[in-house]
């Protein structure tokens, strides 16, 4: 079968998103699967269609509008020869993505599956908010060069390569601040990377890591034409990998009270000044936390014994000695005596 | 029995009542041994059966009673509820008090009393202001949780830029005459409570806090020390640059502090002229001697007795003359290297203050910090707390529009304070008040209720100024100050400021701003006509 050719720009009259859109959905139905579009900025081309016949579907497309491959599912292959604007497979759930030049903002935002190949750098946010369903396979993108800043930001799955060719002379290939709010999924990259979020770290590659960029290089590398990389990209001492940092490894801060164990006034701030070991009284306490201590007047005391029976705390011994570590200063034996023997001072 | 007569005072004379419940009463006496106002004790009451047939026996038992006294009687601080093993007893307001008015026919003495003002006839105006302009399709929207934000201010007169002394010798940039000194700090200041007013456990509490906050947070909260004076070895220490040492008109504490400097490693964040507080505007401090503890009469240089501070500087007549003495005092007592602010009772004479203030021609102003009449104390007549002073949003408003409309504002940076977070929303009210103008807020009282105050604003404990506060917070009675646990209370206040700083966060994200939103009164809109015309915020209903 020959491929559809769409020409989108006729007698200086450029065809609409819409008009581009609702023929090429028409040519599907008709059964055609292969198509080469010239654009003229149209949006959303190669989104959110399949053939009935379940055949794939294939786009070659020049100067894309934004949101090339955006919702594009299994079954799609979308080829842009050169580069493509903001928002290059966004929602992809399944199909394959090459973009020989630079992709622009939120490339791969929300992919959720697929492949994503970029033959240059991208913009800001690429790869915010991947996610991975596990019934499904993990969505990739791939990126030659470097991403903009606050890329892969709130990422909850999925996996970005970003490879960081011709990067030596940028202190970070992800920019500053990526990978904010980053819950799952993985970044590999290669090369300077600085400014990232708190709640992501750094790690070496494992074997899995290496078999999995080996055998993906080849095929990315295919895809964008660039198979003499190859070598240079193979060498993965300048390899890492961002995943998020699992709980119990962020960053835990020391107590307050490790803080003043360790690096406050040893003796407490008032420790020249009061008398102060730092113990924490109770309400009702007996000993020096007592408000109230009884004292006995034996002029007065009669021997009834009213006071020792009373006692809450047993305090009181037949000779009418107060034990301190057991008075709380509650004043029952003052209550009690008929005779006021006991005062409370 | 004495006979009762009706000029006696009464228990239905009292703000509280207690209620006392016998039957589950197990006589441990750890009700009346926790009462720091002795307000209750136990007593013995005679009982006789009411059976017409059996003989009539008479029968002595222990009971709990509430002390019928004007000195020695229950705020309804509730420890007696706290302790209780049965829930026997219970403090409960008495609606019908009459202990203002038996009070002072008693003792010939005005009233007073710790805490906030009683009478909130005057609504909240922050609680009718909403942040109505919500970014979500005009302005980039932040997230509160993951983004990062700018919430520093300065401290320290800020120069415009055709007023910076800047030469340029061909190379580089040089100042040509010294720029004043500015310290970029965290929008909320713990507010200027003294050693004396509060307990040295509260206040190590604070100072730790604002320690850890700095140095493992990265939070740079300073804390304004109150006039008390300051323990030698915090002035030595490298945690004097997160304190803003106070002068007020008792003059306080000056003495070490003075003999401390050769000693000093760092400078200190700043120094507060404090002239007066929204609490009580046009008094001085007044710390009752029961707190006028040994280590206090130490450090302050004084004896055991009441302390009246002047209700102003003695040595000021005039503003200009404030400006020239106080502000260049203060500056010269560092080397021109610490920025010196100033805080006064929000007035309606504010505005004339601070235009005054903007004129300064030595550059030697550093801070403006207004306290509106919502502010706590630690005591005060309670005819000063209840009737002067002035709300603080209006008067901050007409401050910050005052400079607006010379051009200069942010040159001496503004600070509210007084009665934030009254109503439970500390961070509402710092960012409101800061939407209006405020550089950043300060706050006392919240400290105190994160610390464990019992009190309330409707005449719950409110006795800081007794030395009886059963917290351990305003005491000064080592029995009483060593029920607070500086450990907890320094992690609370942390934990506190944590939270509020994800609350300030979640308030300058939906407006999209990542820099303090200050002067941004175009966020605000207010339920009420007369609050929108006054403050220049639109009106919604």
């Amino acid at each position: 079968m020959t491929a559809c050719k769409i020409k989108t720009l006729n007698n200086n009259t450029r065809m609409s998103t819409q008009e581009l859109l609702q023929t090429i959905n028409k040519k599907i139905e008709e059964g055609i699967t292969e198509f080469e579009i010239e654009a003229c900025g149209q949006h959303d081309i190669g989104g959110s269609v399949w053939s009935k016949s379940g055949k794939n579907i294939t786009f070659k497309i020049t100067n894309p509008g934004q949101r090339v491959g955006a919702m594009a599912m299994d079954g799609t292959k979308i080829i842009v020869e050169g580069s493509a604007p903001a928002d290059v497979g966004w929602l992809n759930s399944g199909a394959e993505i090459i973009v020989k030049g630079d992709g622009g903002d939120t490339t791969a935002h929300c992919a959720a599956g697929g492949k994503i190949y970029i033959g240059g750098r991208t913009g800001t946010r690429s790869g915010a908010l991947m996610k991975h369903d596990p019934r499904f396979e993990a969505p990739e993108f791939w990126v030659l060069k470097n991403t903009g800043s606050f890329s892969f930001e709130f990422m909850g799955g999925g996996i970005a390569v970003i490879c960081g060719y011709e990067c030596d002379d940028i202190p970070s290939i992800l920019g500053n601040r990526s990978c904010v709010g980053m819950v799952g999924g993985t970044v590999y990259v290669r090369g300077n990377v600085d400014g990232l979020a708190e709640c992501v770290q750094k790690v070496k590659l494992d074997k899995f890591d290496k078999d999995f960029l080996k055998s993906g290089l080849d095929n990315f590398l295919k895809e964008i034409g660039r198979e003499e990389l190859k070598e240079t990209l193979s060498d993965f001492t300048n390899w890492m990998k961002i995943i998020p940092l699992p709980k119990a490894l962020k960053e835990k801060n020391i107590t307050v009270k490790e803080f003043k164990d360790t690096q406050w006034f040893t003796d407490g701030l008032f420790g020249d000044l009061v008398e102060d070991n730092g113990e924490v009284f109770a309400l009702s306490q007996a000993g020096d936390a007592r408000l109230r201590k009884p004292v006995w007047d034996k002029a007065k005391c009669i021997r009834c014994n009213l006071c020792v029976k009373n006692c809450p705390q047993n305090a009181i011994n037949e000779d009418y000695n107060v034990t301190d570590n057991r008075c709380i200063g509650c004043g029952i034996c003052s209550a009690v005596c008929p005779k006021s023997a006991w005062t409370m001072v | 029995m004495a006979a009762v007569k009706v000029n006696e005072l009464r228990k239905s004379d009292l703000p509280w009542i207690i209620e006392y419940d016998e039957s589950k009463c197990i006589q441990c006496g750890k009700c009346t041994a926790a009462c720091s106002f002795n307000a209750i004790m136990p007593c013995v009451e005679e009982r006789k059966s009411n059976s017409i047939t059996a003989p009539r026996k008479t029968e002595k038992v222990l009971v709990i009673k509430q002390n019928i006294s004007l000195d020695n009687y229950c705020r309804g601080c509730g420890m007696c509820s706290n302790v209780c093993p049965n829930g026997a007893i219970k403090a409960v307001r008495n609606k019908d008090d009459k202990y203002s008015v038996v009070y002072r026919a008693e003792k010939a003495d005005s009233f007073k009393k710790g805490g906030r003002s009683n009478l909130n006839t005057e609504g909240r105006t922050l609680d009718k202001i909403k942040i109505g302009r919500i970014s979500q399709m005009t302005d980039p929207s932040l997230d509160a949780q993951r983004h990062t934000f700018e919430l520093r201010t300065p401290l320290g007169r800020v120069l415009k830029a055709d007023k910076l002394n800047f030469g340029h010798n061909g190379e580089a940039l040089y100042e040509t005459t010294p720029l004043p000194p500015n310290r970029w700090i965290y929008p909320i200041i713990f507010g200027d409570m003294s050693i004396g007013a509060v307990s040295w456990r509260m206040w190590e509490a604070m100072a730790i806090a604002t320690a850890y906050l700095n140095e493992v947070m990265g939070i740079p909260l300073r804390m304004c020390t109150g006039e008390g004076g300051i323990p030698t070895k915090l002035l030595k220490s490298r945690y004097v640059k997160y304190m803003i040492l106070q002068i007020a008109s008792g003059h306080f504490g000056w003495n070490r502090i003075i003999k401390a400097m050769p000693d000093m490693t760092e400078d200190p964040a700043g120094i507060l002229i404090k002239i007066g507080q929204g609490a009580k505007p046009g008094d001085g401090g007044l710390l009752q001697a029961s707190k006028v503890a040994r280590y206090v009469q130490e450090i302050r240089g004084v004896p055991k007795a009441d302390l009246l501070s002047p209700p102003t500087h003695q040595g000021l007549y005039s503003i200009e003359e404030s400006v020239q003495k106080m502000f260049l005092s203060m500056n010269a007592a560092f080397n021109f290297r610490v920025p010196v602010a100033i805080k006064v009772a929000a007035s309606v004479t504010s505005v004339s203050v601070y235009n005054n203030l903007l004129r300064d021609p030595y550059n030697i102003v550093g801070g403006f910090f207004l306290d509106g009449l919502a502010a706590g104390t630690g005591a005060a007549h309670e005819i000063s707390l209840n009737h002067t002073g002035h709300p603080i949003t209006s008067k901050l408003r007409d401050c910050y529009l005052a400079a607006v409309h010379q051009g200069r504002q942010g040159e001496i940076p503004l600070f509210a304070g007084g009665g934030l977070g009254q109503t439970g929303s500390f961070a509402a009210d710092a960012f409101k008040l800061i939407c209006l103008g405020a550089n950043g807020v300060f706050t006392g009282s919240t400290l105190l209720e994160v610390a464990g105050c019992v009190g309330s604003d409707t005449g719950k404990c409110n006795a800081c100024n007794t030395g009886f506060c059963p917290a351990g917070i305003a005491a000064q009675d080592d029995r009483l100050v060593k029920r607070l646990d500086v450990d907890k209370v320094a992690q609370n206040l942390v934990n506190y400021i944590l939270a509020t700083d994800i609350e300030l966060k979640k308030l300058m994200a939906p407006i999209g701003c990542s820099s303090l939103p200050v002067g941004r009164s175009d966020a605000l809109i207010t339920v009420d006509k007369h609050i929108s015309d006054r403050l220049d915020i639109q009106y919604g209903c």
